[in-house]
């Protein structure tokens, strides 16, 4: 291992034309004044730092300016990379108060979690098993639960059996079952339960709905669609060797080993594979924006790339979903695979006037429409702001010939912005729609009916690549009957 | 011990922030090697999303969007950067300034609320001078909680943090190069828990000092080196700040381009181990001509032994 002796050895290095940096005997970049140090922020933090500690027991501080809105007690209940993603969205909504987070690799996710949130000035408690958290904090109002698919069901029942309020990563389930239950469960306990079908509270995707497509009806009638979710060849997750989770605790929670519990979308029985991880989100698009769930499904899938000992899902999905929507038949494809991630994620709905093009990503496509030339006009919904003013293809330096036209490369067509950014976090509106409803504001985007809905088009994809045929739903297939 | 050297390293590569970061790591078990770059990669992806001024839902976008008295409330992380940056402009006399000269000192930084408050509108913050910097040094902070030690990550090059060597005792070899003709190596380094940083200028690029607006000349690159600090990267998790030292050296980098001689000389002189070349640009003269300065640094026996030419 190289020493911390590097510079006395600097002289006959620097003779050979090389020097040696290796320093870490040198001080801390604090000079004598530590506040014009290079690390004076430090130094100054940290002295705030002790005063703060001084002061702490005073008067504990409030996590975010509650204003006028009633506090709501807040539990994580899965605190893996999805559940970080939801608390850090959350701190942007006022008036939560985390109460409890609960994850079963304490070392890693749970502890980071904890800091994070005592960091916002909150007071939590970390816990393993759920129910422990639900029997020793009856504060709780909301579960906010990002755990594996395979246990959304139990926790999400188990929660709102303890009348809490539960907003629920999809997929709702991996299995309809489970996710019928939970519908049941909210439909008995009058509790709310929202899906984290997060594009339905987006502002731009509201917009398309309400006003690009219900509204002006700017598309004309929607035949096809297409879409994708392309993800390029990523290596199974891994962890730490010394943040490894007892294999009792794993075998008690349902995975086999570390890689299991670190990978277990790959696994059946654990994930709902890629048409789940990916596909649902857009699927539940495809069926709002065409106002309808689909009639059939044709699907191919199959392991194509990754080590089947690892990969029990496909790795490579093509979906054909046909609709019968209010105006006519429609046909839908569907693309995720994991191999090569060109174009990325988007929705393109096509109608007979115009053209959409939109995605959640506020970076890559988030949302242009074309019109078709033959469509009529689009100015007035040009001047309501609906949409933008044509984006001109540049233009080439215009010559004094007086031609009517340059012949020339094709030019584009039209292309016209949805004027409508997102500034928030992608999932702080879906969070904050979820404690509107919690706090009698609002009614839930994606209730548990809604996401059954989605889940009952998303597994039946899977259910058609085993089968390796055309399957056909039955309007009644989307409904959940009955009490519990 | 086996006695791996640098050049045995195994080479790990992701995209983000407009450039290629890079891990370079000697460990014995390949696939958790590349898991470990993995998760550090991870970090870049969730930084980019918190830091580009480019994605209209980023903490900066936010913070560029607020009128004055506005607030918006930000990541962990966002605020330790705009903490650095704003200490760095500090340190600097304002020649490191993420606002380029819009008024950084106008926003309000609450490090216990995390919340950033504009008192003036109009402010427009870019960390493309820093973000990269601060990004590596979390990194590093993943790479050893994994047990990777021996390492080194780099963010486009421009942006360098050299862990423990390898294991035959020397350090990470590294060159500094003449922007204006790459072949021309100035020095050769060899490091050890230091974070370089460099700033140039190719052809047809400019770079304006944000106390004037005014264009620098006379300046075709700077390099910035510092020792690590030895605090092993646990701070952030416990809520202590982050000495991130390859922030630092970045945004030092920055400033150098603009700094005069003698205001280096002075921030080298008052901040021990810091260490500093800048290689001038007379204009018309030949890239030969260029003449590599050299400021600070703990050795205090001359100046670096230098490489000029094709060595």
């Amino acid at each position: 291992m190289a020493g911390e002796d590097g510079k006395d050895k600097a002289a006959p290095a620097a003779a050979e034309g090389q020097r040696k940096l290796d320093r870490r005997d040198v001080l801390m970049g604090l000079s004598t004044v530590p506040a014009l140090g290079l690390f004076g922020y430090a130094w100054r933090k940290q002295n705030q730092v002790k005063q703060a500690a001084a002061q702490a027991a005073v008067a504990p501080r409030e996590a975010a300016a509650a204003g006028d809105v009633k506090e709501v007690n807040v539990a994580l209940l899965g605190a893996g990379a999805q559940g970080q993603v939801l608390t850090e969205a959350m701190q942007r909504i006022p008036g939560l108060r985390f109460r409890a987070v609960c994850d079963i690799w304490t070392e890693y996710n749970q502890r980071r979690v904890v800091n994070t949130l005592k960091r916002y000035g909150h007071e939590v408690n970390g816990y393993v098993d759920y129910r422990e958290m639900l029997d020793k904090e009856p504060a709780i109002e909301a579960v906010i639960i990002a755990t594996p698919d395979f246990w959304h069901a139990e926790h999400a029942i188990a929660c709102l059996k303890a009348g809490k309020h539960v907003y629920c990563e999809k997929e709702m389930s991996n299995t309809l079952e489970g996710a019928r239950n939970m519908v049941l469960a909210a439909r008995e306990t009058g509790k709310l339960l929202q899906i984290g079908h997060q594009r339905r509270s987006n502002p731009r995707y509201i917009h398309c709905h309400d006003k690009l497509l219900r509204e002006a009806n700017l598309l004309g009638r929607i035949v096809t669609v297409n879409g994708q979710w392309n993800r390029a060849v990523a290596a199974d997750l891994g962890a730490p060797e010394r943040y490894a989770i007892p294999q009792a605790t794993l075998t008690q929670f349902g995975f086999k080993d570390m890689h299991q519990f670190r990978n277990w979308r790959w696994y059946k029985g654990l994930g709902g594979g890629p048409i789940v991880d990916l596909g649902s989100h857009q699927l539940d698009i495809y069926s709002w924006f065409l106002g309808s769930n689909p009639t059939h499904v044709t699907a191919s899938g199959g392991l194509l790339y990754h080590d089947p000992a690892t990969h029990e899902w496909y790795d490579t999905v093509m979906v054909i979903f046909d609709y019968m929507t209010p105006a006519g038949p429609a046909k839908a494809y569907y693309q995720t695979q994991t191999t090569n991630g060109s174009q990325g994620y988007f929705e393109t709905f096509m109608g007979d006037q115009g053209t959409l093009l939109i995605s959640e990503s506020e970076l890559n496509n988030p949302g242009s429409i074309y019109r078709d030339p033959n469509a009529p006009a689009w100015d007035a919904w040009i001047q309501k702001g609906y949409i933008s003013a044509p984006v001109v293809p540049e233009e080439k330096e215009e010559g004094a010939s007086g031609a009517i036209a340059d012949v020339r490369e094709s030019a584009a067509p039209d292309r016209h912005k949805v004027p409508i950014t997102l500034t928030d976090p992608y999932h702080q509106p879906h969070l904050q729609n979820f404690f509107d409803a919690v706090r009698g504001k609002a009614t839930l985007n994606c209730p548990a009916e809604v996401g059954y809905e989605s889940a009952v088009a998303v597994l039946k994809v899977n259910e058609a690549i085993e089968a390796n045929a055309r399957l056909a739903f039955r309007p009644e297939d989307f409904r959940v009957g009955g009490t519990a | 011990m086996d006695g791996r050297r640098a050049h045995d390293a195994r080479r790990y590569s992701h995209e983000a922030m407009h450039t290629v970061f890079e891990v370079y790591a000697l460990h014995p078990d390949e696939r958790y090697a590349a898991q470990a770059a993995d998760a550090a990669f991870a970090l870049t992806q969730r930084l980019e999303r918190d830091l580009s001024r480019f994605i209209a839902n980023s903490d900066i976008s936010r913070i560029n969007r607020l009128e004055a008295g506005e607030a918006t409330r930000v990541g962990p992380d966002t605020l330790e950067c705009l903490v650095i940056a704003r200490h760095m402009f500090e340190v600097t006399g304002g020649a490191f300034d993420i606002s380029i000269g819009t008024g950084l000192s106008s926003l309000d930084l609450d490090e216990d609320a995390f919340v950033v408050r504009a008192t003036q509108p109009g402010v427009r913050l870019d960390l493309g001078g820093i973000g990269k910097g601060y990004a590596v040094d979390l990194m590093a902070d993943v790479l050893e909680e994994w047990g990777l030690h021996a390492a080194l990550v780099h963010g486009g090059f421009s942006s360098v943090l050299a862990l423990d060597g390898p294991e035959d005792g020397g350090g990470w070899p590294l060159t500094l190069s003449d922007p204006a003709a790459p072949a021309r190596v100035l020095a050769r380094l060899s490091a050890c828990q230091t974070s370089l940083g460099a700033s140039g200028l190719v052809k047809g690029d400019h770079i304006v000092d944000p106390r004037t607006g005014e264009p620098v000349r006379g300046r075709r690159a700077a390099w910035v080196a510092a020792p690590r600090p030895a605090t092993r990267g646990q701070a952030a998790a416990d809520g202590a700040p982050r000495l991130a030292v390859t922030a630092v050296t970045d945004a030092l980098t920055t400033a150098c381009m603009v700094m005069s001689v003698d205001e280096i000389a002075a921030l080298c002189a008052r901040s021990p181990g810091l260490e500093a070349w800048v290689l001038e640009d007379h204009g018309q003269d030949g890239p030969g001509e260029a003449g590599l300065r050299h400021f600070g640094g703990i050795d205090s026996d001359g100046p670096v032994a230098l490489q000029t030419g094709d060595a």
